[in-house]
């Protein structure tokens, strides 16, 4: 920690009262010439502790007192003999050499922090443009990819006079199939930087989860087909949650699952309240997650084996692990007994969902058969 | 066509000329003539003298704000509009609904989901909130007239409350209604922060009516809007 320049002359001074005491305590046992080595010592420790400016003001201060203290006549800065002038030259030099070195020394070792800072910063900006431009072109290739295609159909549709009605209608389920997948590749972009720019805002209320998974599988409607999913509720209570995002988490869940199993096989979606917290889990039957997987799945751009096959770029996951932990929960991925991944959300459940009187009225006459 | 013999007149306000031509091949085959606007001036102008049954109205318009555009357009006319929106902008849908906008679509959508709201919002205006006296959709059947609810034949018991809510869903099939609308509608105008109550009331509902409450065909959600009831050709 960098000294102020008022401390560094305090402690210079301080030095010097310290050896002046010391050398008025030895100065029975010992020669004037082994006071002003005393003296010496101390300007050399002020010299590489506080640097130039303070050792020359302990070799003059160091000086007065010795003279003032030790030199005949005592009690006067009167000098009679012409060798102290010489012990005086001599405390006066040491003191600039030393604390001249030591700046020396200073600011080589200041430079050369300075130039490990520079290297690691260069360093990091190095890994940091190699991730963006991975990033770059990972996302140009998504969504080149589909634009392709939908160049080649639209202008075939155009072009192309002679193409049978089946073709037609097969050229134009291309088209609106790859515009769907580019929306939803640029929607997850938007996601990922609303969430990296801490721009995302959790607006919680209580809801159904059953309403959220519901809305989640409607809306994932031409995806499913007719995949069979299992939803098991055992009938929850409200949660605190932002509908909107949550939504998006379950949907991005099961659409993984979809991504990641076999057409026959079905998707479990189990909620429990245990512990005082939401647990919601997206099982599917496929191959499940190698252990590098694992640790993994839910690192933006990272792709599971065979995943780009499914034309997923990565993001899906990455979106529901910051959503989750926005709301303060958390995520993870494991393999099932007998087969297939399962993700587990855990949401914290804070305070207690509102409670809505019965109705006062009776059961209405008119609704009876 | 509508009664007279004259196409019924779309009017498209929207700045961006590819949209605006998939609109108007999508409209024409349905048999209306369409107006174009590109900006939002042209538009309140063109909605006074071309008196169009329907409005398409962006709300990301060049020189100024779509919700503006409907309140000046709304300070004389009935006109149904639907909003042409943008996904994650769920508040400006409620504030567009909330401001006399008969529905919405979130950008990109296909035509016929467009075309679903563009009918679904010229019926509840041609009845101009009469109701039909049976709602049918996806096995449901609503009785308004003797208020008897059956699902595939079987008579179904709902509550007071159950059967407000489910009255002013099917009086508004095909579109959405906020969550402030409902609350309004069926608790009256104190309850409409009481959003979980709608949560627990269209619970049991489904509890009640749909085959499958986690996925349902009739009462369907719109996260962050509001609530719509499926229409007879959609459940």
């Amino acid at each position: 920690m960098p000294l102020t320049k008022a401390r560094t002359y305090a402690g210079s001074i301080l030095v010097v009262a310290g050896v002046t005491a010391l050398a008025l305590l030895l100065r029975q046992s010992l020669e004037s010439s082994d006071l002003t080595m005393l003296y010496l010592l101390g300007v050399v420790v002020v010299a590489i502790s506080f640097g130039r400016g303070p050792a020359i003001t302990a070799a003059v201060l160091g000086v007065l007192a010795f003279d003032f203290l030790f030199v005949p006549p005592h009690f006067t800065f009167r000098v009679s003999d012409v060798r102290y002038f010489v012990t005086f030259a001599v405390m006066l030099s040491v003191a600039v050499i030393t604390g001249t070195l030591t700046a020396r020394l200073r600011e080589q070792r200041e430079h050369a922090r300075l130039m490990a800072d520079q290297a690691r910063r260069t360093q990091s900006q190095i890994e940091v443009e190699r991730t963006r431009s991975a990033v770059l072109s990972s996302v140009s290739h998504d969504l080149r990819t589909p634009l392709t295609a939908i160049t080649g159909a639209a202008t075939a549709l155009r072009d192309d006079a002679a193409l049978s009605a089946a073709t037609r209608r097969e050229l134009a389920e291309t088209i609106a199939d790859e515009a769907q997948r580019l929306n939803q590749l640029i929607g997850n972009l938007l996601d990922v930087t609303r969430l990296e720019s801490g721009a995302l805002r959790v607006h919680k209320e209580w809801h159904s989860v059953e309403e959220v998974v519901g809305a989640a599988l409607t809306r994932l409607g031409p995806a499913l087909g007719d995949r069979k999913v299992q939803v098991s509720l055992e009938n929850l209570p409200l949660i605190p949650m932002d509908d909107i995002l949550f939504e998006q988490v379950v949907r991005n869940l099961v659409d993984n699952a979809i991504r990641h199993s076999g057409n026959d096989e079905p998707i479990l979606v189990r909620g429990r309240l245990e512990e005082g917290e939401l647990r919601l889990e997206v099982s599917d039957a496929g191959r499940g997650l190698s252990k590098e997987e694992r640790s993994r799945v839910f690192d933006k751009f990272y792709r599971g084996g065979g995943a780009s096959q499914h034309g997923g770029a990565g993001l899906g996951l990455a979106i529901c692990r910051g959503i989750v932990e926005a709301h303060g929960g958390t995520i993870e991925a494991a393999n099932r007994e007998g087969g297939g991944a399962v993700f587990t959300v855990r949401l914290p459940v804070q305070g207690n969902p509102p409670t809505i009187e019965s109705e006062a009225e009776p059961m209405m006459r008119e609704a009876r058969p | 066509m509508s009664d007279d013999g004259v196409p019924p007149v779309a009017l498209l306000i929207e700045d961006e000329v590819g949209i605006r031509r998939f609109l108007r091949a999508a409209l024409e085959g349905q048999g209306f003539t369409c107006v174009e606007a590109p900006t939002g001036n042209e538009g309140i102008a063109q909605a006074a003298t071309r008196a169009p049954e329907i409005i398409l109205l962006d709300l990301g318009l060049p020189d100024m704000d779509g919700l503006e555009v409907m309140r000046r357009i709304r300070e004389w006319s009935t006109v149904p509009i639907i909003v042409l929106t943008a996904r994650g902008k769920e508040r400006e849908k409620v504030d567009a609904l909330d401001r006399g906008a008969d529905d919405y679509v979130t950008k990109p959508f296909s035509v016929l989901e467009l075309l679903a709201r563009v009918r679904a919002a010229r019926r509840y205006r041609a009845e101009s909130g009469a109701t039909a006296e049976v709602i049918e959709t996806g096995g449901l059947r609503i009785d308004m007239a003797r208020r008897r609810v059956s699902v595939q034949g079987n008579a179904v018991q709902l509550t007071p409350i159950e059967y407000r809510l489910l009255a002013t869903l099917a009086r508004h099939a095909g579109r959405v209604l906020t969550h402030e609308f409902l609350l309004r509608e069926v608790w009256g105008p104190t309850s409409t922060e009481q959003r979980h109550y709608l949560r627990v009331y269209m619970a049991q509902l489904r509890q009640k009516l749909e085959a499958d409450p986690s996925r349902p065909t009739v009462l369907m959600t719109e996260p962050g809007v509001g609530y719509r009831m499926a229409e007879a050709d959609e459940a």
